[in-house]
């Protein structure tokens, strides 16, 4: 097992050292000159020079990768270019209000869309079964932006249930700010968990050890919830796993429209500015997190199915 | 089957039961409060360092916690000049050349722990650090130009830290500032300039103290400790600023001249001695939809808004009133033109239109005619805009109303006048030059957002001509970079003031701007020099001759072509008294405004 996560770490290095490349490349092939968009629109080209030298832009390729490769391996990626706020402070700061939505969500989807599949799974080729399976073809089948537009003018203005938008990090002030979006983003991500996780359930219904349990007499809640649960559990650890990276670049429309001070808009804003500081980081930050979660896939499939051997 | 009900009862009961549990909730505390002002911003601020500063709404933050020594007088048309920290305005001598700035005694700097916690009075040395900041390299400051090349010595010293890759020197003496006494300050400049004081006026010069500056170091962003009307006092960045009347506030009371217009009388007959600040409390909230600052503001969670084009159509009818909806409830609708002027404009240095041989500026000036400004309004402004013919935008000083164009809209005389220039229509139906070449104007566009639109109404123009057209959309960066290099053959350009002088929208054009803002590189001797001589004028007659000259000259050579400005549209809730759109885009008005 040790052996297994030193291989599986020090494989990180180079994919690591694979995405700085890249992402180094395209911020100078195609990101165009910060400095011309940091002097305003009065600059002269000693202004821009001056600036371009500030920003170490001006020094050879090679010396700007090492700078980055120094930042990656001590994590200070300095200050904003565009408010010289520290890039740790942002980090910071928005990514509370950004997994006071993702978590819940995630939670919540994985939750219902288990317990969902599991029901529908059950009584499959059913009404409900059937019905259900419309409902969600239809809510996969609607953009994003139509929930919110859409749930943000009924529930928060005509009914007046919740604030048109807003944020505040106190407890009380998540339950009135962050409920709406909570409840809007997973209307949007159920549906296709639930047909995700429909399948996966489907799949381990049909094998001969749940019609073993069956004909030994094991009650049928005990079919579902530990037979069946169990091995299904393996693709569906994968998929929340995979998306657990996505917990670092927030929601950014339910950020944008409800003025939610989140790491998506942060790393939208970023783009627009050409804020490479912050935009180094998150990319670095999403590329470590995606090996790391991805690791503890494979660390659960083993816990799961003690049968899995990790070689 | 057992397993079913449980689950969906709970997500339907979940779904239900939340909505209540949050319109239960109490409302944040600042919601609650009788004399709170809710306001605003659709995009996130950056810093509030006055001068660093770059973009507007970081600028109208910073614009109610700093004062510079001069301001505008909130209900004067066109703009007119005040004093502020200054005590009475400038005395300017030597034909322009020398101001001598008396300052107030008594306006301190609100209290901070940079400042011990206690709040300490403004000297003329802060007047001078403030000033020489402007020019710090290692500030890099966007409104630098306020001040380049203006004070004697002012420029020397910052080029000596930019070459030596150096400190900005604040102890060093620099021969244009001198400091009298603790409350008087003599600025001499290089040449007269009559307008110099609109630099002084500007937000970015807001008086910092140099302790804090030391004190927050890269981080002053972060800290901004001012004389102004309010105070920091809560920052949630990117998402919600909370100010507070400063508590140290020289006493000021609502003073200002309304001139003849009676909406100006009338706002000023309701608020002349009011307390400045009236409300204790602002909330700023970043809102970057317009669609829910749209429904904020509908449901009283703001109490101004600031309408964008793009969503006006849902507020407004078509005659650009209230809706009946808002009108029921009593909105206030305040529409204004912004100070800013769009224009077309070709690059007089580019090989293929540009140079002064007589065929150059004949096509020049037929492509100009092509262009439908009114069609631009109707299409693309969705009728939120107005014509503009003028370089000098309605409101600023030295606008001519009067001013019509030579290049309006007409493609039959631009065809005759390529006709009569040699530009003969080729097999494929599209021009050639008078040597029979083929050719294709290069129009130059931001790759992002709406500007694609642009570039369809320009080639609508260009095929009415028969001239062939290309579309060069570029990254920002690089069409900037190519605007400063003068490689953009045309574009739609847009300027708006940073003061309200028309002197802000002439040198635009002034031959030792090429390579910064002057984005035709159009350099002309005869033109520069009246515009050297517009420096010397106070606004008056006699310059807007001028400017009607150099106006005409720039239509005459086919440089460029004004288009039009945009419609400002402000939603009021009926609580808010005193309001009236600045003239200066970067000062907000928060400061003047109360709430029934």
């Amino acid at each position: 097992m040790n052996a297994y996560l030193l291989r599986r770490v020090l494989q990180m290095i180079p994919t690591l050292f694979g995405v700085v490349l890249l992402v180094f490349l395209l911020f100078n092939w195609v990101g165009g000159d910060p400095a011309y968009v940091l002097a305003g629109k009065f600059s002269n080209p000693r202004d821009i020079e001056n600036i371009r030298h500030q920003l170490g832009v001006d020094q050879p390729l090679y010396v700007q990768l090492g700078i980055f490769l120094r930042q990656v391996i001590t994590f200070d990626f300095g200050n904003s270019w565009a408010t010289q706020e520290p890039v740790s402070h942002i980090f910071l700061s928005r990514l509370g209000p950004s997994l006071a939505l993702m978590i819940p969500m995630l939670v919540l989807e994985t939750l219902l869309g288990v317990v969902l599949a599991l029901a529908v799974a059950h009584v499959r080729d059913s009404w409900i079964d059937r019905t259900l399976t419309l409902l969600t073809t239809s809510a996969m089948s609607i953009s994003l932006l139509v929930y919110i537009i859409v749930g943000q003018y009924v529930f928060a203005f005509a009914l007046g249930w919740f604030p048109v938008q807003g944020w505040s990090s106190t407890p009380q002030g998540w339950v009135h700010y962050a409920v709406l979006p909570i409840l809007l983003g997973l209307a949007v991500s159920l549906a296709p968990a639930i047909r995700l996780y429909r399948t996966f359930v489907l799949d381990e219904i049909h094998q001969d050890y749940v019609r073993t349990a069956r004909a030994k007499g094991v009650p049928e809640w005990r079919v579902m919830l530990v037979h069946v649960l169990r091995n299904a559990s393996i693709p569906i650890i994968t998929n929340v796993l995979a998306s657990l990276p996505a917990l670092l670049i927030g929601a950014f429309l339910l950020e944008r429209f409800f003025s939610i001070p989140g790491i998506g808009r942060e790393v939208i804003l970023a783009v627009e500015r050409s804020d490479f500081p912050v935009i180094k980081a998150v990319t670095v930050a999403v590329a470590v997190a995606t090996m790391v979660f991805n690791l503890l896939a494979d660390l659960a499939y083993k816990w799961v199915d003690p049968r899995v051997e990790l070689s | 089957m057992s397993v079913f009900p449980l689950p969906v009862a709970l997500f339907l009961s979940a779904l239900v039961s939340l909505p209540v549990a949050a319109a239960d909730m109490p409302r944040p505390p600042a919601e609650a409060s009788p004399k709170v002002l809710n306001v605003e911003i659709p995009v996130p601020e950056t810093t509030l360092d006055p001068a660093a500063i770059q973009d507007l709404y970081s600028a109208q933050m910073a614009s109610v916690i700093f004062e510079g020594l001069l301001g505008y007088d909130y209900l004067a048309r066109p703009a007119k000049l005040v004093p502020l920290l200054a005590d009475g305005m400038p005395e300017i001598s030597d034909g322009g050349k020398q101001w001598l700035v008396h300052l107030r005694h008594g306006v301190r700097f609100a209290p901070d722990e940079a400042l011990g916690n206690k709040p300490r009075e403004v000297h003329a040395s802060d007047v001078v650090f403030t000033l020489e900041r402007l020019l710090d390299p290692e500030v890099h400051s966007p409104f630098s130009f306020l001040l380049e090349g203006k004070i004697v010595g002012l420029d020397a010293a910052a080029r000596r830290a930019a070459d030596q890759h150096a400190h900005f020197n604040y102890q060093a003496p620099v021969a244009g500032l001198q400091v009298i006494d603790d409350y008087t300050l003599r600025i001499q400049l290089n040449a007269p300039d009559v307008n110099f004081g609109h630099a002084l006026a500007q937000p970015n010069l807001g008086i910092v103290a140099p302790e804090v500056v030391r004190h927050y170091g890269d981080q002053i962003g972060g800290h901004p400790v001012g004389t102004g009307p309010y105070r920091l006092v809560r920052w949630v960045r990117g998402s919600a600023l909370s100010f507070e009347a400063n508590p140290v506030y020289r006493k000021r009371l609502w003073n200002f001249d309304p001139g003849t217009d009676p909406e100006a009388r009338r706002i000023a007959s309701r608020m002349q001695g009011h307390a400045i600040p009236a409300v204790p409390r602002v909330e700023v909230r970043v809102i970057a939809e317009q669609q829910s600052a749209l429904l904020a503001f509908r449901k009283g969670e703001l109490d101004i808004l600031y309408l964008q084009n793009k969503l006006a159509p849902v507020a407004l009818d078509g005659r650009g009133a209230l809706k009946p909806d808002l009108r029921k409830l009593g909105v206030q609708h305040e529409v204004t033109t912004e100070p800013e002027i769009l224009f077309n404009y070709l690059n007089v240095e580019d090989p293929l239109v540009g140079g002064m041989a007589p065929e150059r500026i004949a096509l020049r000036r037929a492509i100009l005619m092509a262009q439908d400004d009114e069609a631009f309004i109707r299409v693309i402004r969705k009728g939120q805009a107005v014509h503009l013919p003028y370089p000098v935008p309605a409101g600023v000083v030295g606008h001519d109303p009067a001013y019509r164009s030579l290049l309006e809209y007409d493609p039959a005389a631009a065809n005759a006048l390529l006709d009569a220039f040699g530009y003969r229509p080729g097999a494929d139906g599209f021009r050639r030059t008078p040597q029979g070449q083929p050719f294709a104007v290069r129009y130059w566009r931001q790759s992002e957002g709406e500007t694609r639109e642009f570039e369809e109404l320009y080639k609508r123009g260009l095929d009415q001509i028969h001239v062939h057209f290309e579309g060069h959309p570029v990254p920002f960066p690089d069409l900037l970079k190519a605007e400063r290099a003068c490689q953009v053959t045309t574009r739609l350009g847009a300027w708006i003031a940073d003061y309200p002088d028309g002197d802000d929208f002439m040198q635009l054009f002034y031959g030792p701007n090429t390579h910064a803002n002057n984005l035709a590189c159009f350099q002309n001797a005869e033109w520069d020099a009246m515009y050297r001589k517009s420096v010397t004028l106070v606004p008056g007659p006699e310059r807007d001759a001028l400017y009607h000259r150099m106006a005409r000259m720039l239509e005459t050579l086919g440089v460029a072509k004004v288009s039009h400005t945009r419609l400002h549209h402000m939603l009021l809730q009926p609580k808010v008294v005193g309001f009236r759109k600045s003239m200066v885009s970067a000062v907000a008005e928060w400061p003047f405004v109360d709430l029934q």
